[in-house]
């Protein structure tokens, strides 16, 4: 029984797969290859994916706005939740006196809930918030003017304590 | 008789509450100890540093308030003298590192395309001989750079880059790695800003070179871990506690006010009433200026 292999070549890396036919000897020599390729290729492809930027990410920050200047972004993955006392994602991020942000939210498609934003000062007083409980308003960006350097707390969730997956982005307005 | 004690003792009692809660939140102090014990940092979960680490402000902040400013570009700020080929250890890499990537942010939000070009050469090859090159857009920001059109594809890759670089390092035990560039950022922002307030003196800039004071604790909480590490950390702990240490006598003080919103064309935008003030004496500032000048350009020599 022959062993009979093909090459073929992906995204400029060669790879072969191998088919066994009548014959009681193995070839080493191939398989050994294979082996080595496929460690290749799974190495490659991880360092690769941390290469590259969510398309979510980039989109939400691109377009925030023509005078807007990207600073950070947090990635929100979020699943249901019956509990809505607080926002759930938390992160602390430091603003500064006489500085117009805009924090910009993006959802996923696959998201169910819509992404929403608060932000407390230091005291844990609410400054702002996108989602407008009495009229149930949900705004996809806000600018913030600060007059108040110092540490704010950033949170987000998704509407009604609901899976979501989503982006939220803070940029600078010229 | 026992109705007035008791409103009396309320009065006095509401009295101490508010008075209290007024003095906490209407001056920033630092925490009581003079540095932060070491085992204090090390409790640090790492999602707490990654906190930090995202809680410190960007060079691209500074950059675009000097521009508010219109205060003109200039390449004496930049750390030129650095040789990406003459950094021995991964602790002036890293630094390095830090340095140039608050350069770059100066440079592009100014459009100096030219110049940032060479920084991002001596990017990469550090990048790369601390085995992060990878995740450096290089050809991308090197394409962005060439076409000025697109200044906000340039930013957010660029920083993006430094963001994932960041969090590679703090989830692959390299964290001493992460916490120096980010100090080397925040060195090199702090230079630019006191150089400038140097050159061109400016209320709003001095302020916010003395509201750095509200984030140097965190620094120094990302660096405390690694101060008994080596000599070059020691030292640079050292230096973090010496800038603290100018910063000890500036007050920043707080007026109270409720945030304003204003609903137009769809958005929303929140007008912040409550203000932070700055008190700062000219000896303070020229104190800040100094020992800023003479620990950055002695980083910046160390090849």
């Amino acid at each position: 029984m022959n062993r009979a292999c093909f090459t073929q070549t992906i995204l400029k890396l060669k790879y072969s797969t191998c088919e066994l036919h009548h014959t009681n000897k193995i070839n080493y020599t191939m398989m050994k290859k294979s082996i080595i390729t496929l460690a290749f290729l799974f190495t490659f492809g991880l360092l690769s994916f941390g290469q590259v930027t969510d398309p979510l990410i980039s989109n939400c920050a691109i377009n925030a706005g023509a005078n807007a200047r990207y600073l950070k972004d947090f990635r929100i993955q979020l699943g249901k939740t019956a509990s809505q006392s607080e926002l759930r994602y938390k992160a602390n991020m430091s603003l500064w006196k006489n500085t117009k942000y805009r924090f910009t939210m993006c959802n996923a498609q696959d998201s169910k809930g819509q992404l929403i934003l608060s932000i407390k000062d230091e005291s844990n007083k609410l400054i702002l918030s996108s989602f407008d409980k009495k009229t149930g308003k949900i705004f996809s960006f806000i600018d913030f003017e600060c007059q108040k350097s110092g540490i704010y707390q950033i949170n987000y969730d998704f509407t009604n304590g609901q899976q979501g997956s989503g982006v939220g982005v803070v940029s600078m307005i010229k | 008789m026992k109705g007035r004690v008791l409103l009396l003792l309320i009065i006095v009692f509401v009295g101490f509450s508010c008075r209290n809660s007024k003095s906490k939140t209407a001056e920033f102090v630092f925490p009581q100890s003079d540095s932060v014990p070491v085992s204090e940092a090390e409790k640090l979960s790492p999602e707490a540093i990654a906190d930090i680490s995202k809680n410190i402000s960007s060079p691209v902040e500074i950059a675009n308030l000097l521009q508010t400013l219109q205060v003109p570009f200039s390449q004496n700020y930049l750390a030129e003298s650095i040789d990406a080929n003459k950094q021995s250890t991964n602790f002036d890499k890293a630094l390095k590192l830090g340095i140039l990537g608050a350069d770059l942010g100066y440079l592009n939000m100014y459009e100096k395309t030219g110049s940032s070009l060479e920084v991002l050469s001596s990017i990469r090859k550090i990048a790369e001989d601390i085995k992060v090159g990878q995740f450096f857009d290089f050809e991308s920001i090197k394409r962005l750079s060439k076409n000025k059109s697109n200044l906000d594809s340039l930013l957010f890759i660029s920083i993006d880059s430094y963001n994932k670089i960041d969090n590679y390092l703090r989830s692959n035990d390299r964290g001493q790695l992460s916490a120096l560039m980010i100090i080397g950022v925040w060195i090199e922002g702090q230079y630019l800003a006191t150089q400038v307030v140097s050159q061109y003196p400016d209320k709003m800039l001095s302020d916010r070179i003395g509201e750095q004071k509200i984030i140097l604790n965190d620094l120094l909480l990302l660096i405390s871990p690694y101060c008994n590490r080596d000599p070059e950390f020691t030292s640079l702990c050292k230096d973090m506690q010496d800038i603290k240490e100018k910063y000890r006598d500036i007050r920043i003080t707080y007026t109270q006010g409720e945030p304003v919103s204003v609903e137009k064309d769809g958005g929303l935008t929140i007008k912040q009433t409550e203000t932070s003030v700055v008190t700062m004496s000219k000896e303070q500032l020229n104190a800040v200026i100094e020992i800023t000048k003479n620990i950055r350009d002695r980083l910046i020599l160390n090849n």
